[in-house]
C-alpha cells in the first residue's frame, strides 16, 4: 500500500469532528451525518490516490476513526458506507468495459453470493471518459484526477438528500394523518415534528405528546407543535396506557433502523409501541434513510445500550438517597420489527420486512465492518 | 461407479455434512464420467443425485447439495476448447468449494456469538456441528450455560451434552417434553438445520418446531444456523408436504391380537404397574425424523453470507436458482 | 342528595375556634377561589347555586378587591389543570372537540366552597385531600372514617328525630364536601356504604351516646378487619412468594406492597427491589427520603428508574408487585397511572404480576378502559412543576391519575382471602361488603 496519510489540514478536520463527537457536541443523527459528509468531501478532495483500493482504504480509515469516537451514533458509519457505495458505483460506471469479464473467477461460493438481491443501478451516466488508468507509473495522480469530479458529484447527491430529508419525509404526511385523528408521539424528533406540522396544513387533528422522562423532550415537542397551531396535549408517560384506547396512530422517531426491520429509538418508545400493539393501534416511524444501519440488533435486545446521567432521574438534592439506590437511565430502546407497522422515509414508505432489501441496496456488504 | 458407496465414504469424515458429501460424490461422478457433452454430463449428474436420494431415508439435505452443484454446472460458462478440461475445472471447483465450505461454520459462529450476551442461557436441540462450533467460540469470551434437548428418536442431545461438558460449558440435557418448562429460563434458542427452504423456514430434527412455537409464545429469540449449502429450493406448505413424509409416519397400526404382540415384544419399556406392548423402535418407525419450522417463528438465520431474516433467505434462494 | 342542613351544631363551633390562624387563612384562600369558580359551576349544575347565608356568615370572605387579584393569580397558576371545557366557556369551537373527549375526567375542583354545615375536621380533611397531603386509597379511607368518628361524636340528634334516620342526612353534606375536594375513591365509597348500613340498622331505643359509641366501634372494627388485619394477611401471603435472590419490581408507592417488602425483609429474605416511578406524582422519590423502603443496614438493594426505562429493567425482575386503587368485577385493576404499562411489559416477558389488594377495594361493575373514568391531577401541586406554562391556546396539559390494567396482564390478586385469579374477583362473598362483619 502506498502511503495514504492525508495531509495535515484534512487530518485536523477529521480529528476535530472526532473530538466533537466524543464530547457529544454534535447531537442528532442528521447533524452528525452532515458533518461527516463534509469531512469526507474534504478528505477525498485533498488526498492522493492512484487506484481504487487506496481511495477506499483512505475513506475507511477516516470512517473508522469517527465511528470509534462515538460508536453509538450510527449515522456516522452509515454516511461513510453510503459514500463508499456511491464511489464504487461511479467507479464501476467509469470502468464498465473492463469489469465485465469476471467470469473466469466463477466459483460455487461466488455463485451463492451472486444470488443476493442487489439492484445494479449503474445508470449510464456520463460515458466513461476515455481510459481510466489505475496505478499509472508515469502519472500516479491521473486516476485521482479523472475520478475526482464524479466523486464530488456523488457526494453532492448524498448531501442533497440529507438536506431535503425532512421535506421528503413529510411530503406525504397528509396521506397518513386524517382529519379528527388523535396521534400519539413522544420525545423530540425533528423529523416527526416536520411530519406533523406538514400534515397540519391539510388536516385538523389532535396530538398527544408524552413528556418522555427523564429528558422531557416531549415538552419541547409539545411547545413546537402547539406553536404551529396543532391542538396538542402534553401528558405524563404514565398515562400512556390509559390514553391508548383513544389514540388512532402512534408516530415515533428513530435513532437507528436496523437490518431486520427493528430500530433503536429514545427510551419510552418501546413502552408506547408495546401498548399500541396491545390495542392494535398502528405504529408508524418517521425517519430519513441515513438512519438505515446495516447492523442486526447489536449485542442484544436490552441493556448494554447507552446509559445517561442518573442525576436526570434523581436529582442530587436527594443525596441521602443517591447513595443508597442504584439509579438507571438508559438512552435508547430496541424495538422489534413486529411492533412497527411502517417506516415513512424520505424515499417512500416501507414495511419493516423490506428494510433488509433497502440496506442491501444502499450499502455494500464489505463495508458493514469499517 | 456406486455413487451411494462414495457418498457413504465421504460422510465418514466427521466434518463433512450430508450436502457436502453429496457434492463430493457428484464431483467424483463428474471426474469418472465419460460424458462428452454438457447435456450428457448434467444428465449423468441428475441420475446420480436421484440414486442418492433413493438410497437415503431422508433425502432433504442430500438434495440441497446436489441441487447446488448441478445448478452451478449448468450455469458454468462452457466455452473451453475441450470438454474434458471443463470437467476437470468443475471437479476442481467442487473440491475448492468443499474446502471453503468447511470454514463456514467458523464464520457463522463468529456472527452468532455477537448475539449471545454474557451470562446467558442457551437452549439448543439435538446435535449440530455449527451450533457446537458457535457455543465453543462463545465459551471463550462469555459465560454461557446450555440446555440441550434429548432429541428423540435419534437421541443426539446426549452427544452435544458430552462434548460441551468436556469443553467446560455447564450443560444439562432436558427432555423434549420439558422444553416449555425450561423456556422461561432461556435467553435464546440456537438450532442447526438440515435445510433452509424457500419460504425462509427451516427443516431440522423433529422437535425444532415445538421449540420454535414455545419460544415464540415466551417471546424468546429463535436463531437458526445454516451454512449456505443448506439453502434448498423447496417450498413446503405443511409438515406433510416435506419430501421426507411417507405414509407410514403417523399411520395407525391395524388392530392386532394382544397375545401375538406379547410374544413378539422384545424390549418392552420397563414400567411399573402395567405392561407395555410398544417398543421404542416401533414408536420411532411411526414418527418423523425432521419437521418444518415456519418462517414466522424464526428470528434470524445466521449463515456464512451474513445474518438474514427469513425473508432475506428466500431472496437469496430466488436469486440463486431463479435469477 | 345535597340537602343543606342549616342547623347549627354546637360541637363544630369550638373546634372552629381551635383552628390555627394559618389554617383559617388557607381556608379563606380556598373560598375566594371557590367563589370565582362559582359561575362556572353554575353552568354545570345550576341546582347547587343557592348558598346558605349561614355558611356565608360563618366564614366571611376576604375583602373584595383582594379577591380579584389573588384569584387571578390562582387562576393563571392552575389553569393547566382546570381548563375543562365547561369551565373555559370561552374556548373556541375548533378547540372544543379535542377537549370534549376529556371532559368526563374528574377534575379537582379547586377550593371547595364550604356549603352548609361542614364539620371543621372534614374541612381540614378536604383540604388535605385536595392538596394531596393524604393520598392513596387506604390512607384516604382511614382518614375519612376517623374524621367521621369525630363528626358522629359531635353530632346531636335534633329533637323529634332519630339517630338512625337523621345522622345520614347530617353526614351527606360532609361527604359531598369531601367529594368536591377530590373525587371519592372506591374504598371510601365502600366504607361509607357500610357505615350507612350500620346507621340505618342502629337500635332506635338505644341511648344516643351508646349508639354513637357503637357506631364508632363499628368504624374501628371496619378499619381493623378490612384494612389493618387484611394487610397483615396479605403480607404473609405475598411473603411466601418472595424467595431469596429474587428481584421484585414495583411501581409507584403502594402502602401494601411496601409493607409486604419490609416484612419479607424482616423475615430474613434477601432480595432486591426495583422501584419504577413516574410523573405526575413521582411518589417514590417524593417519599423515599423518609427511608421507608430502606431499613437500617443492610438496606434492601434498591434500583430506581423512571417509567420509560422499564423495558431495560423488566428482564431482571422475577416478580412484579403492584398496588391497586380498586378492583372491578371483570378482574380489571384500577390503579395509579402507569401500572398497566408495568403489568403489560411483565406479561410480555412472562414475569408474574401480583396485585396486592384488600377485598374492600372491590367495586361492583365492570370497567373496560382507563379512559372512561379517571381523575386529573392538579399539576401545580407537585414539586416537579413543568418548566413551561401553556402559553398558546393549542397546548393543554393533562395529568390523568389512574389507568386500568386488563385482567389478562395480571397473574394473581393477593387478597386477605388468598391468592385469586383476577377473573374470580366477583366471586369473593365478602368482597363487595354484602356480608356484615
Amino acid at each position: 500500500m502506498a502511503s495514504e496519510t492525508p495531509n495535515t489540514p484534512t487530518l485536523r478536520a477529521v480529528e476535530t469532528l472526532a473530538w466533537k463527537l466524543r464530547r457529544r457536541q454534535i447531537v442528532g443523527s442528521r447533524a452528525t451525518a452532515l458533518e461527516t459528509l463534509l469531512v469526507l468531501r474534504q478528505v477525498i478532495s485533498k488526498s492522493r490516490f492512484s487506484n481504487m483500493e487506496q481511495l477506499v482504504s483512505i475513506i475507511r480509515s477516516v470512517g473508522r476513526r469517527l465511528v470509534e469516537a462515538q460508536p453509538k451514533e450510527h449515522s456516522v458509519g452509515n454516511t461513510v458506507r453510503k459514500v463508499l457505495h456511491h464511489i464504487r458505483e461511479e467507479y464501476h460506471t467509469a470502468t464498465r468495459g473492463s469489469a465485465a469479464a469476471s467470469y473466469s473467477a466463477f466459483s460455487i461460493s461466488k455463485f451463492v453470493l451472486l444470488g443476493q438481491p442487489r439492484k445494479q443501478t449503474a445508470l449510464p451516466k456520463t460515458e466513461s471518459k476515455g481510459s481510466l488508468k489505475e496505478n499509472d507509473p508515469d502519472d500516479p495522480d491521473s486516476f485521482a484526477r479523472s475520478l475526482k469530479p464524479v466523486l464530488m458529484e456523488a457526494i453532492q447527491d448524498v448531501l442533497d438528500e440529507l438536506e431535503t430529508v425532512y421535506d421528503n419525509v413529510s411530503k406525504n404526511a397528509q396521506n397518513h394523518i386524517h382529519s379528527d385523528e388523535i396521534i400519539l408521539t413522544l420525545g423530540m424528533s425533528k423529523t416527526v415534528e416536520a411530519f406533523l406540522i406538514s400534515a397540519a396544513h391539510n388536516r385538523n387533528y389532535t396530538v398527544m405528546v408524552l413528556e418522555t422522562a427523564p429528558s422531557y423532550g416531549g415538552r419541547d415537542m409539545a411547545k413546537a407543535l402547539s406553536g404551529a397551531g396543532i391542538s396538542t396535549f402534553l401528558v405524563p408517560d404514565s398515562s400512556l396506557y390509559g390514553l391508548m384506547s383513544r389514540v388512532n396512530k402512534v408516530i415515533l422517531g428513530a435513532h437507528a433502523i436496523l437490518a431486520n426491520g427493528g430500530m433503536f429509538a429514545i427510551t419510552g418508545s418501546l413502552l408506547a409501541a408495546t401498548a399500541a400493539h396491545a390495542h392494535s393501534t398502528p405504529v408508524v416511524v418517521c425517519a430519513g434513510q441515513f438512519k438505515l444501519t446495516p447492523l442486526w440488533n447489536l449485542y442484544h435486545e436490552y441493556g448494554a445500550l447507552d446509559f445517561g446521567d442518573p442525576s436526570q432521574v434523581l436529582g442530587f438534592e436527594e443525596d441521602s438517597l443517591v447513595d443508597k439506590v442504584d439509579v438507571v437511565n438508559p438512552f435508547y430502546d430496541y424495538l422489534q420489527p413486529n411492533l412497527i407497522d411502517a417506516f415513512i422515509t424520505n424515499d417512500g414508505d416501507h414495511p419493516p420486512s423490506s428494510i433488509y432489501r433497502l440496506i442491501k441496496e444502499t450499502y455494500d456488504d464489505e463495508d458493514n465492518e469499517l | 461407479m456406486d455413487i451411494w458407496a462414495t457418498y457413504q465414504r465421504k460422510l465418514e469424515d466427521v466434518q463433512i455434512s450430508p450436502p457436502l458429501a453429496a457434492i463430493l460424490a457428484l464431483v467424483d461422478l463428474c471426474a469418472t464420467s465419460t460424458a462428452g457433452t454438457m447435456f450428457e454430463l448434467v444428465k449423468a449428474l441428475n441420475e446420480g443425485s436421484d440414486s442418492l436420494k433413493q438410497h437415503s431415508p431422508n433425502p432433504i439435505s442430500i438434495n440441497a447439495g446436489c441441487e447446488l452443484f448441478i445448478a452451478f454446472v449448468t450455469l458454468f460458462p462452457h466455452d473451453s476448447a475441450s470438454f474434458s478440461d471443463l470437467k476437470m475445472e468443475l471437479v476442481k471447483q467442487g473440491e475448492i468449494y468443499v474446502r471453503q465450505a468447511l470454514t463456514y461454520r467458523r464464520k457463522i459462529g463468529e456472527l452468532a456469538v455477537d448475539f449471545i450476551k454474557d451470562d446467558s442461557v442457551i437452549l439448543t436441540h439435538s446435535y449440530s456441528r455449527v451450533v457446537m462450533e458457535t457455543l465453543l467460540l462463545a465459551h471463550r469470551s462469555k459465560r454461557i450455560s446450555v440446555f440441550v434437548t434429548e432429541a428423540r428418536p435419534r437421541g443426539l442431545g446426549v452427544k452435544t451434552a458430552d462434548a460441551l461438558t468436556a469443553a467446560g460449558i455447564p450443560c444439562t440435557v432436558i427432555l423434549d417434553s420439558a422444553v416449555a418448562y425450561a423456556m422461561d429460563k432461556v435467553d435464546c434458542v440456537l438450532v442447526g438445520s438440515e435445510a433452509v427452504v424457500e419460504s425462509g423456514g427451516l427443516i431440522n430434527a423433529v422437535g425444532s418446531l415445538n421449540i420454535a412455537i414455545i419460544a415464540k409464545a415466551a417471546n424468546k429469540p429463535f436463531y437458526a444456523l445454516a451454512e449456505s449449502y443448506k439453502f434448498h429450493r423447496l417450498f413446503p406448505l405443511s409438515q406433510y408436504d416435506l419430501p421426507s413424509h411417507n405414509p407410514r409416519i403417523l399411520s395407525f397400526p391395524p388392530p392386532i391380537e394382544r397375545d401375538t404382540v406379547l410374544a413378539s415384544s422384545t424390549s418392552p419399556i420397563p414400567s411399573s404397574g402395567y405392561e407395555v406392548f410398544i417398543t421404542q423402535e416401533e414408536i420411532a418407525k411411526n414418527n418423523p425424523d425432521v419437521d418444518y419450522t415456519r418462517p414466522d417463528l424464526i428470528s434470524l438465520v445466521f449463515s456464512d453470507i451474513g445474518s438474514l431474516t427469513p425473508g432475506g433467505v428466500s431472496a437469496y434462494l430466488v436469486g440463486m436458482f431463479a435469477g | 342528595m345535597a340537602t343543606e342542613t342549616p342547623t347549627s351544631t354546637p360541637g363544630s363551633q369550638p373546634s372552629q375556634k381551635s383552628m390555627t390562624k394559618a389554617e383559617r387563612r388557607e381556608l379563606q384562600e380556598k373560598q375566594r377561589a371557590a367563589k370565582l369558580a362559582q359561575p362556572a359551576d353554575t353552568l354545570n349544575k345550576p341546582k347547587s347555586k343557592p348558598k346558605p347565608p349561614a355558611a356565608q356568615k360563618k366564614y366571611p370572605p376576604g375583602p373584595a378587591e383582594a379577591n380579584i387579584s389573588s384569584a387571578d393569580a390562582f387562576r393563571s397558576h392552575t389553569k393547566d389543570a382546570t381548563s375543562a371545557p365547561a369551565m373555559d366557556s370561552l374556548a373556541e369551537a375548533s378547540k372544543s372537540r379535542s377537549l370534549r373527549i376529556f371532559s368526563h375526567f374528574g377534575l379537582p375542583k379547586h377550593g371547595p366552597g364550604v356549603k352548609g354545615d361542614i364539620h371543621p375536621c372534614i374541612v381540614r380533611l378536604a383540604l388535605q385531600f385536595s392538596e394531596f397531603k393524604i393520598c392513596g386509597a387506604n390512607a384516604r379511607c382511614i382518614a375519612t372514617l376517623i374524621a367521621f368518628k369525630t363528626v358522629i361524636q359531635d353530632y346531636q340528634t335534633p329533637p323529634n328525630n332519630t339517630l338512625s334516620r337523621h345522622l345520614m342526612t347530617h353526614l351527606s353534606p360532609q361527604i359531598t364536601h369531601l367529594v368536591s375536594a377530590r373525587p371519592m375513591s372506591v374504598t371510601m365509597g365502600n366504607a361509607i356504604r357500610q357505615l350507612k348500613l350500620e346507621i340505618s340498622g342502629s337500635d332506635i331505643d338505644m341511648p344516643e351516646q351508646d349508639a354513637k359509641d357503637l357506631l364508632c366501634q363499628k368504624i374501628d372494627d371496619y378499619i381493623r378487619d378490612r384494612i389493618i388485619i387484611a394487610d397483615e394477611v396479605i403480607q404473609d401471603l405475598a411473603c411466601t412468594k418472595i424467595k431469596d435472590g429474587d428481584t421484585i419490581l414495583t411501581y409507584a408507592r403502594s402502602s401494601v406492597v411496601e409493607k409486604v417488602l419490609l416484612s419479607a425483609y424482616k423475615q430474613g429474605k434477601r432480595f432486591s427491589v426495583i422501584v419504577v416511578d413516574s410523573r405526575p406524582l413521582l411518589e417514590v422519590s417524593w417519599t423515599l427520603s423518609d427511608d421507608s423502603l430502606l431499613p437500617p443496614p443492610p438496606p434492601i438493594p434498591c434500583t430506581y428508574a423512571l417509567l420509560p426505562a422499564l423495558p431495560s429493567l423488566i428482564t431482571e425482575a422475577t416478580c412484579v408487585m403492584l398496588g391497586a386503587h380498586s378492583l372491578h368485577s371483570n378482574g380489571a385493576v384500577f390503579s395509579r397511572a402507569g401500572t398497566a404499562l408495568v403489568a403489560m411489559m411483565a406479561k410480555q416477558h412472562s414475569v408474574p404480576v401480583l396485585v396486592c389488594c384488600e377485598t374492600y377495594k372491590s367495586s361492583e361493575g365492570v370497567m373496560l378502559d382507563g379512559f372512561s373514568k379517571n381523575e386529573l391531577a392538579p399539576s401545580h401541586l407537585f414539586r416537579t412543576t413543568l418548566p413551561i406554562s401553556p402559553q398558546g391556546a393549542n397546548l393543554e396539559i393533562l395529568n390523568p391519575l389512574y389507568d386500568l390494567t386488563p385482567p389478562s396482564c395480571i397473574t394473581a390478586v393477593v387478597t386477605e382471602v388468598g391468592l385469586i385469579p383476577p377473573s374470580s374477583i366477583s366471586s369473593i362473598p365478602t368482597a363487595l361488603g354484602k356480608i356484615n362483619l
